[in-house]
């Protein structure tokens, strides 16, 4: 069976992030991802990051993906490309189905005496009428098609939800040379940065608030053609009379994302609903572990947040899985991971961020009221 | 809370066989569990109820009648538990195991039971999908498969038609004894219920319950393990095992399989089924791993492996999932369906192992009839708890 001082799942900003700070420190470091590319979401992110100069703000989401595999690969750090893991089992078993050379695959076992969980979040779906056609799909997977693979997912799409991930891949879209034919929203406020909306309503895409989607119409193949929305009433229910039809072939789902929380869950890691951070996550401390000692987790797969937040949450988790295998000394880990919880204070600022500020300390605190103190903090004060 | 004819303890597939069969006789019966109904080991098992691999004589015996039971309670319940009588094929992958199979099926035919071998050619036929290299194998057409955890609901919802009271998510505290040890009550969370006579079809928990009265009931948790594969077209339409499987059941020593090391270390042995659903579920796996009921890699590697030799086409079905439950092992692999007679009142019927859902029907009705003082369907005197108190002197 092969050894890893410490395996990551998931090679997105968190993961990089951990595999980078526990392989300085001298750990052997394995990530492990199923996709074709390392870099998670980021390579998608062709825009500019907002926030402090400290976090890389005006650098694009792919070029900060860059500078972290760059990072990863001077520190020595072995990622499997291609590979799921399918399942952790007891005794720090981590299950691969490894992508080998030819397409095939083979089921490898990993002995890993650290677990860093990093699978990131996926996309919450609306259900209406025609919801599995052909051409309808996440705005996540929309924004994929554009700025990773180069192919546009239809020619008129059709937006549904106004956050930043659908304000920002609504623009991209028309980058990319699809033609938004409609933003509709269900709330009667944007939700996303007005500077987002403001773009996109300048360059003449309808909003339509208070509005949902009821139906997406197929054409002979079944592929989407129409999109049937309508006016919704203060309990977001559809007003009959007010349907309208619009011209379409793609209908892209902005409706937020949910944590990936399968591998927590497999271990039975306690766990605690937060709306603010997307749904059901796992209970973490200050080093970023959850209550299965020696399986930790970072970024969106312990509430959905942002990039920098993921990243600097990986740097703990690292640190951390590093410090309890004695590879880095207690007060220099400590130090570390006090200045990137100050940082992490920093992210999560103004109208957006404080929310996640203060749905943090709840979950810290549900911790130590659950699972208990860190053994490294009961090791320090004696 | 009130006084009953009799208290079942555990929900399972045998605890609500007991308790539907006290009811039939006019018994006042409450039926406890610390769960839910079928909560257990009932819910992770596999789905079948076999005479094909059961010891030639009193196990065979039950099992058979256990399978009449149940064809008998499928048609008379409204309740539908899945019950489909698809027949059983035991495969024999070299000569030694056919000769050793067609002295066993021989055996059982005398004691007139429907077993018969059939060749290399006949199962191919039967089982197209099946790997070409096998010898042949028993061909049991009685045996059945049904819903274990159906089964339980089943014998519930009836036993309810007949005035039977269940008591889920209801913790057993202390069991009440008198001066001469006889049985008074229970004290639970739920408040004191107060009976004369106890069955305790706790399973693997049943000696948590026999320390509460006294006793030490020597059953072990003893895990399985099985896949389930995506949804699929139909590629096996039979109950199958592979004949080391019996072996494997009955630790014959002198037995070796000619298996990879991971197969071997795991003691897998195939079989497989075709559920109503679609999926394919395919075992197995045995070992004592206490209460810990959670996947093993390893485990799964090697019956994936083992159901790929018997059945080639596997390796393009995904697995979805494993699942593992815990059986109550005992070490003559006979259950325990007897009184205490250290404990007046106090009555056993435990330690089936994997053969609890097959064993279920006829349990029931014997210890029913145990609890009546009526003569039983069988000498039983095999299944008596009194052979491990003569063990420990």
């Amino acid at each position: 069976m092969i050894e890893k001082d410490v395996v990551i799942v998931g090679a997105g900003p968190a993961g990089l992030a951990a595999g980078i700070e526990a392989s300085k420190a001298g750990a052997n470091v394995l990530i492990i991802d199923l996709n074709i590319k390392p870099g998670g979401q980021l390579f998608k992110q062709i825009h500019k990051f907002f926030g402090s100069s400290a976090h890389r703000s005006g650098t694009r989401g792919m070029d900060i993906g860059m500078l972290l595999l760059r990072e990863a690969e001077e520190n020595g750090v072995e990622i499997w490309l291609k590979s799921t893991v399918i399942g952790l089992f007891p005794g720090n078993k981590v299950a691969v189905e490894k992508g080998l050379e030819n397409e095939a695959k083979e089921v490898v076992t990993i002995l890993a005496k650290k677990i860093i969980v990093a699978t990131g979040a996926s996309e919450n779906v609306v259900r209406f009428k025609g919801w599995t056609k052909p051409g309808v799909m996440g705005a996540g997977a929309a924004q994929t098609m554009i700025n990773v693979n180069h192919v546009k997912p239809g020619e008129k799409v059709v937006m549904l939800g106004s956050g930043n991930v659908g304000l920002i891949v609504s623009y991209q879209l028309m980058q990319a040379g699809c033609d938004v034919v409609a933003l509709v929203e269900a709330a009667p406020k944007i939700g996303g940065y007005a500077v987002h909306a403001a773009k996109i309503r300048r360059a003449g895409v309808p909003i339509y608030m208070k509005h949902t989607i009821i139906e997406a119409i197929g054409d002979e193949t079944d592929c989407v053609k129409e999109v049937v929305i309508a006016e919704v009433d203060d309990k977001f229910q559809p007003i009959s009379g007010t349907e309208k039809v619009i011209e379409a072939d793609c209908v892209a789902i902005a409706a937020g994302l949910k944590p990936t929380v399968e591998l927590t869950r497999l271990l039975n890691c306690e766990f605690t609903f937060n709306g603010v951070f997307g749904g059901f996550i796992p209970l973490h401390n200050k080093n970023m572990e959850t209550s299965v000692e020696g399986v930790y987790v970072a970024g969106d797969a312990t509430g959905v947040e942002e990039a920098n937040t993921a990243l600097e949450e990986g740097r703990i988790a690292g640190i951390a899985a590093a410090q309890s295998l004695s590879l880095i000394a207690d007060k220099e880990a400590e130090e570390k991971k006090d200045a990137i919880w100050k940082r992490l204070e920093m992210l999560r600022l103004g109208p957006f961020g404080e929310r996640r500020l203060s749905a943090k300390e709840v979950v810290l605190a549900e911790y130590l009221n659950k699972v208990g103190m860190p053994q490294a903090e009961i090791k320090l004060k004696g | 809370m009130k006084a009953y004819d009799v208290v079942v303890i555990g929900a399972g597939a045998i605890g609500t066989s007991v308790a539907y069969h006290l009811c039939e006789k006019g018994y006042e019966v409450a039926l406890i569990d610390h769960g839910d109904i079928a909560n257990g080991s009932s819910s992770h098992c596999d789905a079948v109820a076999l005479i094909c691999d059961k010891q030639p004589g009193l196990d065979t015996q039950m099992g058979a009648a256990s399978i009449a039971l149940y064809k008998e309670l499928a048609a008379k319940f409204s309740y539908d538990f899945e019950f489909d009588q698809k027949g059983c094929l035991y495969v024999c992958e070299t000569e030694s195991e056919y000769e050793a199979a067609s002295a066993y099926a021989n055996r059982q035919a005398q004691d007139g039971y429907d077993m018969s071998m059939v060749d290399a050619k006949t199962l191919a036929e039967m089982e197209p999908y099946l790997a070409k290299d096998l010898i042949g194998g028993i061909w049991t057409p009685g045996d059945a498969a049904m819903s274990p955890y159906k089964v339980c609901f089943a014998f519930t919802e009836e036993a309810k038609k007949l005035g039977l009271k269940v008591y889920t998510y209801c913790s057993i505290q202390k069991i009440l004894l008198g001066e001469k040890n006889q049985v008074e009550g229970i004290e639970t969370d739920q408040g004191t219920i107060y009976t004369k006579k106890i069955i305790n079809c706790a399973g693997v928990w049943a000696p948590d319950v026999g320390k509460m009265a006294g006793i030490e009931i020597p059953i072990q948790p003893r895990k399985g393990m099985n896949l389930i594969s995506e949804k699929t077209k139909r590629i096996v339409w039979h109950k199958i095992l592979e004949f080391g499987y019996m072996m494997s059941k009955f630790d014959d020593i002198n037995f070796k399989r000619n298996v990879s090391p991971l197969v071997e270390e795991y003691n897998v042995a195939f079989n497989i089924e075709y559920t109503n659903d679609s999926n394919i579920l395919l075992g197995g796996y045995r070992g004592f791993r206490g209460f810990d009921a959670r996947s093993e890699i390893e485990a799964m590697k090697a019956i994936a492996e083992r159901g790929m030799r018997f059945f080639p086409c596997l390796k393009d079905i995904n697995c979805i999932r494993s699942y593992a439950g815990v059986r109550p092992f005992v070490v003559d692999h006979l259950p325990i369906v007897s009184d205490v007679e250290a404990v007046p009142g106090f009555y056993i019927a435990a330690g089936h192992e994997g053969d609890g859902i097959c064993l279920s029907p006829i349990t029931g009705k014997i210890m029913a009839q145990v609890v009546a003082g009526e003569k039983t369907e069988f000498d039983i005197s095999k299944l008596k708890f009194s052979r491990f108190e003569k063990n420990v002197l």
